[in-house]
């Protein structure tokens, strides 16, 4: 019926034989999070782009990155009242930053930690990125924390937790510099082993990639408690907390012949068993890590452009992702290892309601840079990278 | 050049009897035509329109072209109209209408005048043209639905749209680059001043300025989603308008270089689905004598609209553009509008399967002053069944839209309109003057 009244809504095309169909899960919807001059609790413009999200219980949390020279926001919106219900102005709290795009690591007591990239200076130099703890309250209320800059002159690139929730591992922003941080005892330390050496900097240059397009965009803990990400050129590390080393894998990521320099990994998820899924930004390939013996499985591409921006298990056992970017549009995907392989459900066109808009309007979901699942598996939750960016939810069958 | 087939003698009637090849043809020039099922009120300035009035303009040597939609634009500078006909597939053919000189001209193809390669075809203009003071015409390209927004970096796929320039003083296209990759075009503004040009993309709605005096592009972000809204305008300050996902009113203020938002909706009926709310506005007039500009919904209000230099202006809510009872208010297709030197607003209610009356197109005249509507012409749909085009009015006050017909069945097979596939339509430009006798 959508198509259908899609292709009338196509004032200008004589004859639309439209050969596709939109993802229609059976409970899905999209919340308006974005509202530029609204008496409504809405994000203003520029400043909403939804970079991080978790969910805990009733309650999606969302951190955003803001256009250069703007400040970010933390946000809160219900899943049963399918509304935003608070929001912060980081800026409020820490001063000058402008993104929070390392997702949220929980800690103990509840604790959400993320790390956040400041505003260049006037003189374009860049600035302290903070480590920060949000907690909620039970109206969904957050709090922010400052807890300091782990390396001063450089953002938060990318974050994680190991299990207990009592420390975290980073890396920093432009530099590339690995990071712990003890939550209890504030102390840090850090590491240059994963700093692109000179001569990759110089090869990076040639194909001319920034920090954004090489330095790892997220980290995971394994089951042993190492901490796996990616370096240049293409290649994967973990670190061993035990002995505090760093490990190059031999497998190198999956590339297309002539790419290998963008790869990046930008998206992990642990299976149940322990296993490691990852994303690769450079060509959008899906990988698997084999636990034991570190060996790389490229499971391949769902579509056919780069970039895998996000993995959340769902409750029925696939494993649900985001992959491409602009210039072209994002898609959904699931990837069951069992049965189907890869599934491309394309952009996700869910109906959002709101005070004015009650009778729904469909909301397609071009650009979306992050997904969650919740604690349960029933809710996948995504997030649009937009200058006016909202949420789209649906809600994952119960394996049978 | 190309003299018009003029029809002088024949009249639309004759005209259409020779397409129609005798099936029975209603036209009601004068008001004396009611529709049982249509609230027509009368008023008396009418008397004088006929069928006179109203003349369709043929196209030539494009038997492929099958249609516009809103590629139409006056330049007040030579007093010529310009369309850009489609093939709905790779061809665009640019004819200027020389209003002064009665006369049709074919200036060529798109892909030949701006040097396009076979993989940047374009399927049409989707654009307005817009004039700049000395005479340069802006449009810009698309790519046309669905193997555009899907194939994109596939070897069939659509590498983008391009924004052009006419110069009529050197008889040539200048091709000022695309916008967004893979993304086409839906509609495009000037301000006269600067010679800044406003434009939204397809299919993720962001909107643009560019200077093509520095090359400087401006992306400022995604303003809807499921459908883009087609139309955009500008005031007398050359500020931009275009609509968000709420059907709010979105203004590009030139002086801060700033998008502004209104607070609250456009006026929409009772029941007006999302669908329509997102889809914005379908049309407009700029009645710069009166300092307000009409427009149209995809909810079929019609709309008065004060525009300020800063800040959001008044909207007035005049009522939708006919009422048939029985039939949902909010649900009539209306792509086009032009305001008369009468100030009375003229629009074709009909087409993409939407219509008043099945499969019949109504021309209508809108008193904004009395709110009155009257039916003038009603045509069946292989006479005229759509017309698309705003805000086209010549030195002499004749209003200009981009039509069709559907081409009955019995005529399909004729060589000349094989190109046109299954579902073929043949493009026209309408001339309608109320004050006047345009044939």
């Amino acid at each position: 019926m959508k198509i259908l009244f899609a292709a009338l809504l196509q004032a200008c095309v004589i004859q639309l034989s439209a050969q596709y169909t939109f993802f229609e899960p059976k409970e899905a919807f999209a919340i308006e999070v974005s509202l530029e001059h609204s008496l409504l609790k809405r994000l203003p413009i520029y400043r909403n782009s939804i970079s991080s999200l978790v969910v805990s219980g009733d309650h999606i949390i969302g951190g955003t990155t803001a256009d250069e020279g703007l400040t970010p926001f933390i946000f809160t919106a219900s899943l049963s009242k399918r509304e935003l219900v608070s929001f912060l102005d980081i800026n409020e709290t820490i001063p000058g930053q402008r993104s929070i795009r390392t997702g949220f690591s929980r800690g103990k007591n509840n604790g959400l930690y993320a790390g956040t990239i400041a505003n260049k200076n006037e003189k374009g130099e860049n600035q302290d990125g903070h480590l920060i703890e949000v907690k909620l309250d039970a109206a969904g209320a957050s709090a922010i924390k400052d807890l300091g800059a782990p390396v001063p002159g450089e953002g938060i690139f990318s974050l994680t937790a190991d299990s207990p929730g009592t420390l975290l591992y980073g890396i920093t922003y432009p530099t590339g510099i690995f990071f712990t941080y003890n939550i209890a005892t504030k102390t840090v330390k850090t590491f240059k082993d994963i700093v692109p050496s000179t001569q990759d900097l110089q090869t990076l240059s040639e194909y001319v990639l920034n920090p954004e397009d090489y330095l790892c965009k997220a980290l995971i803990e394994g089951l042993q408690g190492q901490i796996f990400g990616s370096l240049p050129i293409n290649k994967l590390f973990y670190f061993d907390p035990a002995s505090q080393r760093f490990h190059i894998f031999e497998d190198h990521l999956p590339e297309v012949w002539g790419r290998r320099t963008l790869g990046q990994v930008e998206s992990w998820a642990k299976s149940k068993d322990g296993k490691l899924y990852g994303g690769n930004a450079g060509d959008g390939q899906l990988f698997e890590i084999n636990p034991v013996n570190k060996k790389v499985k490229n499971l391949g591409k769902p579509i056919m452009m780069p970039r895998l921006r996000g993995l959340a298990f769902g409750r029925d056992g696939k494993l649900y992702g985001i992959a491409g970017s602009l210039p072209g549009y994002a898609h959904l995907f699931s990837y069951n290892p069992n049965k189907e392989g890869f599934s491309d459900y394309g952009n996700p066109q869910f109906t959002m309601k709101a005070p004015g808009i009650e009778q729904g309007i469909d909301w397609r979901g071009f650009q979306l840079g992050t997904i969650a699942s919740s604690p349960d598996g029933k809710y996948i939750v995504m997030g649009e990278d937009e200058s006016l960016s909202h949420l789209l939810v649906f809600a994952v069958d119960a394996n049978k | 050049m190309k003299s018009i087939r003029t029809n002088l003698g024949l009249g639309i009637i004759g005209r259409r009897n020779h397409h129609l090849g005798g099936n029975r043809v209603r036209i009601f020039g004068l008001i004396l035509f009611s529709l049982s099922c249509l609230p027509v009120q009368s008023t008396s300035a009418q008397e004088s329109i006929t069928d006179k009035n109203m003349r369709f303009i043929d196209y030539y040597g494009f038997p492929g072209g099958s249609s516009a939609w809103n590629s139409i634009g006056y330049n007040p500078k030579d007093n010529t109209v310009y369309v850009g006909i489609t093939d709905h597939r790779n061809k665009v053919a640019l004819y200027i209408y020389d209003a002064s000189k009665d006369s049709v001209h074919l200036k060529g193809f798109i892909s030949e005048l701006a040097n396009l390669r076979p993989f940047q075809w374009q399927a049409k203009i989707h654009t307005k043209f817009v004039a700049t003071s000395n005479g340069d015409m802006y449009f810009a390209t698309d790519g046309g639905e669905s193997r555009e927004e899907y194939l994109m970096d596939h070897p069939k796929g659509y590498a983008g749209g391009f924004i052009m320039k006419w110069s009529p003083s050197e008889g040539r296209i200048t091709n000022l680059g695309m916008g967004l990759e893979y993304e086409s075009f839906k509609d495009i503004d000037i301000d006269t001043a600067t010679g800044k040009i406003y434009t939204i993309t397809y299919p993720q709605v962001h909107f643009l300025v560019y200077d093509p005096k520095t090359n400087e592009m401006k992306d400022y972000g995604r303003l809807g989603s499921g459908h883009v809204p087609r139309m955009m305008f500008t005031d007398r300050w050359s500020n931009c308008y275009y609509v968000d996902w709420r059907q709010r009113l979105v203004k590009y203020e030139k002086n801060s270089g700033k998008l502004v938002f209104a607070e609250n909706s456009l006026p929409a009926f009772p029941g007006t689905p999302g669908e329509h709310i997102i889809t914005g506005i379908t049309a407009f007039a700029n009645d710069e004598r009166n300092g307000v500009i009409y427009f149209i919904t995809y909810g079929a209000k019609v709309i008065a609209f004060y525009p300020q230099q800063t800040g959001i202006g008044n909207v007035v809510d005049l009522g939708g553009v006919i009422d048939v009872p029985g039939k949902e208010k909010w649900n009539y297709y209306v792509p086009n509008l032009n305001v008369g030197n009468n100030g009375k607003l003229y629009y074709v209610i009909g087409g993409h399967g939407i219509y008043a009356k099945k499969d019949q197109s109504l021309f209508v005249e809108f008193d904004p002053k009395s709110k009155t509507i009257k039916v003038l012409f009603e045509y069946p749909s292989t006479v005229f069944v759509e017309a698309t085009g705003c805000n086209t009015k010549d030195k002499d006050g004749n209003l200009y839209f981009a039509g069709k017909r559907n081409v009955p069945r019995s005529e399909r097979n004729k060589s000349n309109l094989a190109e046109l596939g299954d579902n073929p339509t043949v493009p026209f430009l309408v001339k309608f003057n109320p004050d006047k006798k345009v044939q």
